[in-house]
């Protein structure tokens, strides 16, 4: 399979979503790849530059390559809120 | 038609529009149109489609398409030569009823050939509170006057009875009055102008050139969705009004030569006046979609035809009638407008020929401060602190956002000088300055934010009062892209002066520095009273790419120019600054730590 970018941080190679840094195969390609990236859950309160009125349980999800420790993508969720789905139909089609 | 004969009517079209907002400008008498640049002009067809949009906001440009479509639809047979159509209802076309749209038909030799339409946020609309927001009001009865359309102007007569009604129902009926007139001067400067030009060219060769800008326009951004990959992406928007919690889902999926912009799963409706209706959520998708995408594509209704928007009724982002609204374009829309800027960039970032056209979030959240009260001269003034114009921007793909940079939505948007904002106002600014740590972290970090206090001065009442419409507190909403982090929230902090007269701010520099209680404030109208003062921060852009990848240089740098701290260089960047330089040994062990971190925790499925 021709490598296809997904983002600035994944691609689609061998039937795999892959961490652009180091190759990793998060995934096969066609399922959603961020249950298999390493997941941390910053509180937003507790970042520098927070202001006085943010919410307590915002956090900053941030996903991470397992192999090599690239911060792949980042999205802020409220508890319980799904992860957000970005779906290339390339990489679905030819899986 | 020829090339060149093509091109040279196109450029004349933009001339048009240019010389309308100067126009527009140069009557207006208000810091939010002069300062702010919170305007539009733009030129439509004969049957209201968007022939070729200007600048401003550029939520506008649809919604005022809108409003010609319902002029028509309303008005048939009676629009005539020398007429001019008000419009300012939020169900028919606009976005809040302070911004009034004003809409000239041009006549050519007795028949219809175009359309003039612009707007202002008027200087008030006699809702509840002062200057349009109206935060208290529970219903769109009570944020003031409101029409589908009625007509001003009768065959270049002003119709006085309803001029004299309109300015009967709105506080500084004198200023209404010159926000008006500059419309009327700027759409009266566009019918000439295109005039001249049917005159030189012929009304059937103008027809022609405009109808082949459209179809250019269409061709051109269906053969760029082409070059796209098909697929979806999302993007989530959370803010807040007293703890009661929103959020707009965007799911945009593209096939083909077409997108879809889905808002299934937005929260309902809300009591507050943050929603918006369904022609503002369209101009909310539109307005970052035309320089993202478009950014070498005339705007017009090209442009249009490829989008398709579904926004569930009942939804905050497409309310029903009589849900308060007034503050939409700071609350609904501009989620809106976040929303689409993220699910555009990852669409570009996903190919290599457009990825630095991606752009993290910029300035995510306006902060709607109109203050009113009796002014040092013992007039009234109205008028918002056009700070929240002056943005930031979001990071790409190849360089940090701009800092203070404006916002995606309207290219001319700037605030006004401090002492602008001085001499309209019984105020005196402590500071204004970039805010540290409000740029997303990010390989390349988004643009600053900035913070600012004031405090009365020379007021023969002692103070002013202000009306907040404060979304932006509790939720970073300036989104980062591929692992950049968010830009930093807005803050309002009312500082109740202690009861002791040598406890004045003077010359304070800081928040910590002004001496009092602090109180964070956010929805609602405040006094700002002898000594007290009101500190306003505001949001900075997202980031792009994971921070660890910063230039260790680049870090120190921000630290030298304080758009950062210490504590954001290591606990976000990962680098040790030793004295003045950069520690690199440390640095380096630092940031392999981290990453080791990152290997270890929050372990995958």
């Amino acid at each position: 399979m021709t490598r296809v970018r997904i983002s600035r941080t994944l691609s689609a190679a061998d039937g795999h979503i892959v961490c652009n840094g180091c190759g990793h195969k998060l995934v096969v390609a066609g399922n959603p790849w961020k249950p298999y990236a390493n997941i941390a859950e910053v509180p937003v309160i507790g970042m520098p530059g927070a202001g006085t009125g943010v919410q307590p349980t915002i956090v900053l999800r941030q996903f991470s390559c397992p192999s090599c420790g690239s911060l792949l993508d980042t999205e802020t969720a409220m508890p319980g809120d799904p992860f957000l789905d970005d779906v290339l139909e390339v990489v679905n089609d030819r899986n | 038609m020829d090339p060149i004969t093509f091109s040279i009517i196109r450029h004349r079209l933009f001339r048009v529009v240019e010389e309308a907002v100067m126009t527009l400008k140069h009557v207006s008498g208000s810091a939010i149109t002069n300062e702010g640049h919170d305007l539009m002009v733009s030129l439509y067809e004969a049957d209201g489609s968007l022939l070729l949009g200007g600048v401003g906001f550029l939520h506008h440009l649809t919604s005022a398409a809108e409003a010609c479509k319902s002029i028509i639809r309303r008005f048939a047979g009676q629009i005539n030569e020398g007429d001019l159509f008000l419009l300012n209802d939020p169900h028919t076309a606009a976005l809040h009823t302070s911004d009034i749209y004003l809409v000239s038909p041009i006549h050519h030799e007795g028949e219809l050939i175009a359309w003039s339409a612009c707007f202002v946020h008027v200087y008030d609309i006699g809702a509840m509170n002062p200057g349009g927001f109206a935060p208290d009001a529970q219903d769109v009865f009570s944020e003031g006057f409101s029409s589908p359309g009625l007509k001003l102007i009768d065959r270049g007569v002003l119709r006085q009875d309803i001029w004299d009604t309109l300015l009967n129902m709105v506080r500084g009926p004198e200023m209404v009055a010159l926000d008006l007139r500059s419309m009327i001067a700027c759409n009266n400067v566009a019918k000439d102008r295109m005039l001249a030009l049917v005159g030189k060219y012929g009304v059937r060769t103008v027809q022609q050139a405009s109808k082949t800008l459209i179809e250019q326009s269409e061709a051109r951004l269906r053969a760029r969705l082409l070059e796209l990959p098909d697929g979806s992406w999302q993007s989530r928007q959370y803010f807040d009004v007293k703890g009661e919690v929103y959020r707009t889902l965007l799911t945009m999926t593209k096939r083909g030569d077409s997108l879809v912009f889905d808002f299934t799963g937005s929260s309902e409706q809300s009591k507050y006046a943050v929603n918006c209706t369904k022609w503002a959520s369209l101009g909310g998708l539109f307005a970052p979609l035309f320089p993202l995408l478009c950014y070498d594509i005339t705007w017009n209704e090209g442009v249009i035809r490829p989008i398709t928007m579904i926004a569930p009724k009942g939804s905050i982002v497409n309310c029903d009638k009589p849900f308060p609204v007034s503050v939409a374009t700071v609350g609904a829309i501009q989620s809106v407008n976040n929303a689409a800027c993220t699910t555009i960039g990852k669409m570009l970032a996903c190919s290599e020929k457009y990825a630095d056209q991606s752009s993290a979030v910029w300035h995510a959240n306006h902060f709607a401060i109109f203050m009113f009260g009796q002014n040092q001269r013992g007039g009234e003034s109205i008028g918002i602190l056009t700070e929240t114009f002056a943005g930031a921007g979001g990071a790409r793909n190849f360089g940090d956002g701009v800092d203070i940079g404006g916002e995606i939505p309207n290219p001319i948007s700037r605030m006004a000088n401090v002492e602008t904002m001085e001499a309209l106002f019984p105020i005196r600014y402590l500071f204004r300055r970039r805010l540290r740590d409000s740029g997303g972290g990010g390989e390349f970090r988004g643009g600053t934010g900035g913070e600012m206090a004031i405090v009365p001065h020379d007021a023969p009442s002692g103070g002013i009062h202000y009306a907040l419409s404060g979304k932006g507190t509790a939720f970073p909403q300036s989104e980062g892209l591929a692992g950049g982090n968010p830009g930093a929230v807005n803050d309002y902090v009312w500082v109740h002066a202690y009861n002791n007269p040598e406890a004045k701010p003077n010359f304070a520099q800081n928040l910590e520095a002004i001496p009092g209680d602090k109180q964070s404030v956010s929805w609602g109208v405040f006094p700002l009273m002898n000594k007290d003062a009101l500190y306003v921060r505001w949001n900075g852009g997202g980031g792009m790419g994971d921070p660890l990848e910063r230039d260790p240089a680049k870090v120190k740098q921000d630290l030298v120019d304080q758009a950062i701290s210490v504590e954001a260089a290591t606990q976000i960047y990962g680098v040790v600054i030793d004295g003045i330089a950069v520690d690199v040994r440390s640095t380096k062990k630092l940031r392999e730590s981290m990453r080791k971190l990152r290997m270890t925790e929050g372990v995958a499925v």
